[in-house]
């Protein structure tokens, strides 16, 4: 077992004071490890996307101990968390979360400049990392321009960008109909396994299930359940 | 509207954002633009009115003015005896010493109706000053006995249409010589160049009378060693360096009587217009692409870099918003250059001018970036 990329140790996030406090998550302990595709369920209200949250170092606990790649989070401001996430962690969202006005290949490059890529050849990085996603031929098109599962990929190979260890898709298939659902977690199935990443996906929808090789479940910000799945989909 | 092939990163945000919605970027771009010609245009005239408010003395070739006890500016002086022009002569390191007379006068049109004039009375054979950017006859027609020039941007409101054009000044014949171009003057009364011989008759001065006495040093002199040993030895007049009459003259008819401050005051109201409009702008962009910048934030951006994009945006806004109003701002100096008022926009204004602009942008952006600086990265998975 190789060590893990993220570690979370008796993490509690409680939102409010006093009579009016409200516990997002309680107690909650995992590792999340590199070639991992981990799927995240519960109603909602359980306390997944504060989990994602805290997971993508947006959210400082308000107990336990977090870790990534080793870096405890809990003495770091604002800026080394961001620094911290543009290091190591790539978003995928519900609603792809693109620059309207950018094109495709450029919403990339915005990802690539970030981390400092020379400018000289961020268009071009841009431009692999649509081809790796099948989207070569569409990235000089706008968002607007783009289908909804055609927009996701745009969004996967902009969270690859910089090569992070962690990939965290909130809802990814949620507007997105079902061959493109599919394609869009295998997709994330094919990076965590080829390339060594580690995603972890927050999902209602159960077409996602079979591409995860491990399944932790929330209620009322506890984990209940934490099972690995063998044989999954490849 | 495509960007230059070398847009990136912030650049390319900053330009997108605002090029993107071009209804938005236009009314951007014309406020700034109205910001820059009115403080281009309002301290424009102030330069004009500061240069001919100090117009006689900055063309002089003298490197001293005597002028009588308690002169506050060129255009309204009392008078001095000629002999005190001798007495000057005597004092070493002083070369030349040049007669020049001011005195306002009555131009009766040809077609009757009177106007208030200045007549400028100056010696032909002195080098000190005489009329410049003569445009049409000579300075040495002026010999005659009733000579004079006028400047063409006066000569409708004199009634004077050619060169011959017959008229009287203070009820006696006058008769134009020649034209000047440009020379204006602040008290609105124009410039009538004569001799001072004639002057002396068109007015109400004794022969031996003058206004102004304009010094002329020899190679090598010290202007303040030979100022000072002039006001020790004329007495009860004034004397003065060249630039310091001119400045004197300039702060007289701009701050004394106000119009300088009605000048920067209409300035300094550009300029918060441009802050108002640029901030506005910025701002309204910036609320509607918070996601944009919550995202990006999430994705690791420092706060420094959404600050870039900010920074950028209200760089761009300047660059386009100044052209267009330097642009603006030239076609009213140009139309200006035929009228009795003068906007001139030298070279240090128009750096002037960009430094407002630049400062007035980035106060326009200093709001968005505080509203940025609040921006929860988490907000995206709201």
């Amino acid at each position: 077992m190789n060590e893990p990329l993220l570690r979370i140790e008796d993490v509690g996030v409680t939102y409010g004071k006093g009579a009016t406090a409200l516990s997002a998550l309680r107690d909650i302990s995992l590792d999340v490890r590199s070639g991992e595709v981990t799927l995240l369920l519960g109603p909602s209200g359980s306390g997944k996307t504060t989990l994602l949250q805290v997971m993508g170092c947006l959210l400082r606990p308000s107990q336990g101990r977090v870790s990534l790649r080793g870096q405890a989070l809990h003495a770091l401001d604002a800026e080394a968390l961001s620094a911290l996430r543009l290091a190591h962690v790539g978003f995928v969202f519900q609603h792809y979360n693109l620059f309207p006005t950018l094109r495709a290949w450029e919403n990339v490059a915005v990802a690539l400049d970030l981390k400092q890529f020379p400018p000289r050849q961020q268009q071009a990085a841009a431009l692999q990392l649509l081809e790796r996603l099948d989207m070569g031929n569409r990235a000089n098109h706008f968002p607007a321009e783009l289908s909804g599962g055609q927009k996701q990929r745009v969004a996967i190979a902009r969270a690859l960008a910089g090569k992070p260890g962690l990939i965290l898709a909130d809802e990814p298939t949620a507007a997105l109909d079902g061959k493109s659902g599919q394609d869009v977690v295998a997709t994330l199935q094919a990076l965590a396994h080829r390339e060594n990443c580690a995603v972890v996906i927050v999902s209602h929808d159960p077409r996602v299930e079979p591409y995860a090789d491990r399944v932790l479940h929330l209620e009322d910000g506890r984990l209940v359940d934490d099972r690995r799945r063998h044989g999954n989909q490849a | 509207m495509p960007p230059p092939p070398a847009l990136i990163g912030t650049s390319l945000l900053a330009w997108r954002n605002l090029s993107h919605d071009r209804a938005r970027f236009i009314v951007t771009l014309i406020g700034v633009g109205f910001a820059v010609l009115l403080m281009g245009v309002e301290l424009g005239l102030l330069v004009g009115f500061a240069r001919t408010t100090s117009g006689l003395v900055d063309h002089s070739r003298a490197a001293l003015w005597i002028t009588p006890a308690g002169t506050t500016n060129v255009d309204i002086a009392g008078r001095m005896d000629e002999r005190r022009r001798f007495q000057a002569l005597a004092v070493p390191g002083v070369a030349s010493v040049g007669k020049l007379m001011l005195q306002f006068g009555f131009w009766k049109k040809p077609d009757g109706g009177n106007e208030s004039v200045a007549l400028v009375g100056f010696e032909i054979e002195s080098e000190a000053l005489q009329p410049w950017n003569l445009v049409e006859g000579r300075i040495a027609d002026l010999q005659q006995q009733d000579a004079v020039i006028i400047d063409r941007l006066y000569a409708d409101k004199l009634g004077v249409k050619a060169i011959g054009d017959t008229i009287e000044i203070n009820s006696q014949r006058a008769r134009v010589v020649g034209f000047t171009r440009g020379l204006r003057t602040f008290t609105q009364s124009p410039y009538v160049w004569m001799t001072h011989r004639n002057a002396l008759a068109y007015s109400r001065y004794q022969p031996e009378q003058t206004t102004y006495l304009l010094v002329g040093l020899e190679p090598g002199a010290d202007v303040e060693v030979v100022r000072h040993a002039l006001t020790e030895r004329l007495g009860r007049v004034d004397v003065w360096k060249r630039a310091d009459f001119a400045r004197q003259a300039q702060k007289y008819w701009l701050i004394t009587t106000g119009a300088g401050s009605a000048l920067l005051l209409s300035a300094l109201l550009g300029l918060v217009v441009g802050i108002v409009i640029v901030g506005q702008t910025l701002y309204a962009t910036t609320v509607d692409r918070l996601p944009e910048y919550a995202t990006l934030r999430a994705m690791g951006a420092p706060a420094s870099y959404l600050n870039r994009v900010i920074l950028k945006q209200a760089a761009i806004s300047a660059a386009f918003g100044f052209s267009l109003g330097t642009l603006a701002a030239y076609a009213i100096v140009a139309i200006s250059a035929y009228g009795n008022v003068a906007v001139i926009v030298p070279w240090w204004l128009l750096v002037v001018l960009a430094a407002l602009t630049v400062l007035m942008c980035a106060f326009g952006a200093l709001i968005s970036i505080r509203r940025l600086v609040r921006i929860d990265p988490s907000s995206v998975f709201a």
